[in-house]
């Protein structure tokens, strides 16, 4: 069962020999590092310009990946999170400067998460946490194996799938009481 | 939500492999999952423009004369390469340490020069007795110039009466070529063997003739000769006693003269006493160093076989290169152990550093995302 996002590329590690061009790999990977992105950071414009910076510092570090230790969408995603940590880091200090003036600015109601989401969804995807959302979009949106997707968290798999199962039933339960 | 809503982490992964579901709450977990994958969302064109624009513009492999190697890597290299270059340096010093032959002429610090010869007991071993026979005296001293010989010959015999006979004849050849025994310590202790030390003055005409007497008192297990030239000090000397003579003579034609005022006299004999003192003292150095380049100086050490010093094993040009390489790996480990007592508190409250600010990150990073 798959999505219309899911990306039919194999996720399993290239062998050596076989080492894609970058020109190859970001093409391939280019939508799924936005979605990640986008599911992390809540924000598609942050994202597109996370996405960018990703890229480029990607296209920098290309010597240094190693098909061996991992595919590149993991490896991709793991610079991804770098960046996008850093650009919290720089949120929460924006924030923090200017929390004593604009204090009672609203966020923004547009579709955030893609368009075809059911409205409730929607909604209780904006209640998640960054990192419920991130879990979801590795393993959900991204299909990333359970290792894979714990490598770029930087947890172990039982957390990793914990958070999952939890970020999961949070929806669920959004979603009902919605419904309802 | 009830405990039978639970859906197990392998049940989870079987849902997202596309597993049909065998519960009410696996099917609403499977629709809420079609649900996330049925949103559209792609990177904008803007975003693609972007991505390719310096993709594009190198070559696909970016950056490709600049060599990066992952930290790990560059350890698995950095490591054996080090270990290479501390055994080839070891190697190197013993190469050059060894030296090409057993006899190394080892200048002396200027202006006295000297040459230290040394006779490994190896070099002329006799193939049955382990020890070796007198190899003669190598002829380093040179008749033309004043030069101090000194020796020490370490000879074995058979029991305490060859002991006392080799004692008697070693000083019988020192008085026999013009020479005298200075010193003679016998010892024959109760618990058997016994050992000569004579101390023996040689003149320098005759030491290779009595070097090669005192060999053949019974088997040479060790023999060490070195000459020390002395005729730049005894040139040295000369000449400050020269100008010492001519000043002292032109002080007492000084002193002569009546019309000196007495004041300035009495100056001029004080300055005549020092310098007839000083030349006393220079001729007396003369005379020693005069002494020290006609008479050699040999210390004999006579042995029985059980008192015998054990000569030093045989040691071939590798043997000594091998020794002398262990030898400077042993202080490059000593050397790296001491860099690592020194370094190491700070390279440990570095690490500490290092892994605070970990956990400080990964602290921030889980707060920053859980908002």
């Amino acid at each position: 069962m798959k999505g219309v996002n899911a990306v039919s590329t194999s996720l399993d590690p290239p062998r050596a020999a076989a080492r894609p061009s970058f020109d190859e790999v970001a093409a391939e990977q280019l939508d799924a590092v936005y979605r990640y992105l986008v599911y992390l950071t809540g924000d598609r414009a942050a994202a597109e310009d996370l996405a960018a910076e990703t890229f480029e510092k990607a296209f920098r570090m290309w010597r240094r990946f190693d098909a061996r230790r991992g595919a590149p969408r993991t490896w991709l995603c793991r610079i991804a999170r770098t960046v996008a940590i850093d650009w919290f880091r720089a949120e929460a200090r924006r924030k923090r400067r200017e929390e004593t003036y604009a204090r009672d600015l609203g966020e923004s109601v547009e579709a955030a998460f893609g368009e075809g989401l059911s409205g409730p969804l929607e909604a209780a995807l904006r209640e998640l946490s960054p990192a419920e959302r991130e879990v979801v979009a590795l393993r959900v949106l991204l299909e990333l194996d359970g290792p894979s997707a714990a490598k770029v968290l930087g947890i172990s798999q039982t957390a990793c799938s914990t958070r999952l199962s939890r970020a999961l039933r949070r929806l669920e339960e959004m979603i009902g009481d919605v419904r309802e | 939500m009830s405990a039978s809503d639970v859906i197990s982490s392998e049940r989870l992964d079987a849902l997202l492999r596309g597993d049909a579901p065998r519960s009410g709450a696996e099917e609403r977990r499977a629709a809420l999952l079609d649900g996330l994958r049925a949103a559209q969302l792609r990177a904008p064109e803007a975003l693609r423009a972007r991505v390719f624009a310096p993709a594009a513009a190198p070559a696909s492999t970016p950056r490709a004369s600049r060599l990066r190697l992952p930290s790990r890597r560059l350890a698995l290299v950095v490591v054996p390469v080090a270990a290479a270059l501390a055994v080839g340096a070891a190697l190197v010093h013993g190469l050059v340490g060894s030296g090409g032959g057993s006899p190394r002429a080892v200048p002396a610090a200027s202006p006295v020069q000297s040459h230290s010869l040394e006779t490994l007991p190896a070099r002329a071993a006799a193939p049955t007795s382990g020890a070796f026979k007198a190899v003669g005296v190598p002829s380093v001293a040179n008749p033309s110039r004043l030069q101090h010989t000194a020796a020490s010959l370490q000879v074995r015999v058979a029991d305490t009466d060859a002991l006392s006979a080799a004692t008697k004849a070693a000083t019988r050849v020192a008085t026999s070529l013009g020479g005298y025994a200075q010193s003679v310590v016998y010892r024959t202790p109760q618990s058997g063997g016994g050992t000569a030390d004579l101390e023996l003055r040689i003149p320098a005409a005759n030491v290779r003739t009595a070097l090669t007497r005192l060999a053949a008192l019974g088997t040479l297990v060790s023999q060490r000769v070195s000459v020390q030239d002395l005729q730049h000090a005894f040139a040295v000397e000369s000449a400050q006693i020269a100008q010492l003579r001519r000043s002292i003579a032109a002080l007492e034609q000084a002193i002569r003269n009546p019309s000196l005022p007495d004041a300035q006299r009495v100056l001029l004999q004080i300055r005549l006493a020092e310098q007839k003192r000083a030349l006393a003292q220079r001729l007396h150095a003369r005379k020693g160093t005069v002494a020290a380049g006609t008479t050699a100086r040999v210390s004999l050490v006579l042995s029985t076989s059980k008192h015998a010093a054990a000569a030093p094993p045989h040691r071939g040009r590798i043997g000594r290169m091998v020794r002398s390489a262990l030898g400077f790996l042993a202080l490059e480990a000593t050397v790296a152990l001491y860099v690592l007592i020194v370094l190491g508190p700070f390279l440990l409250l570095g690490a500490l550093a290092w892994g605070l600010n970990r956990v400080r990150r990964r602290r921030e990073e889980r707060r920053l995302l859980a908002a």
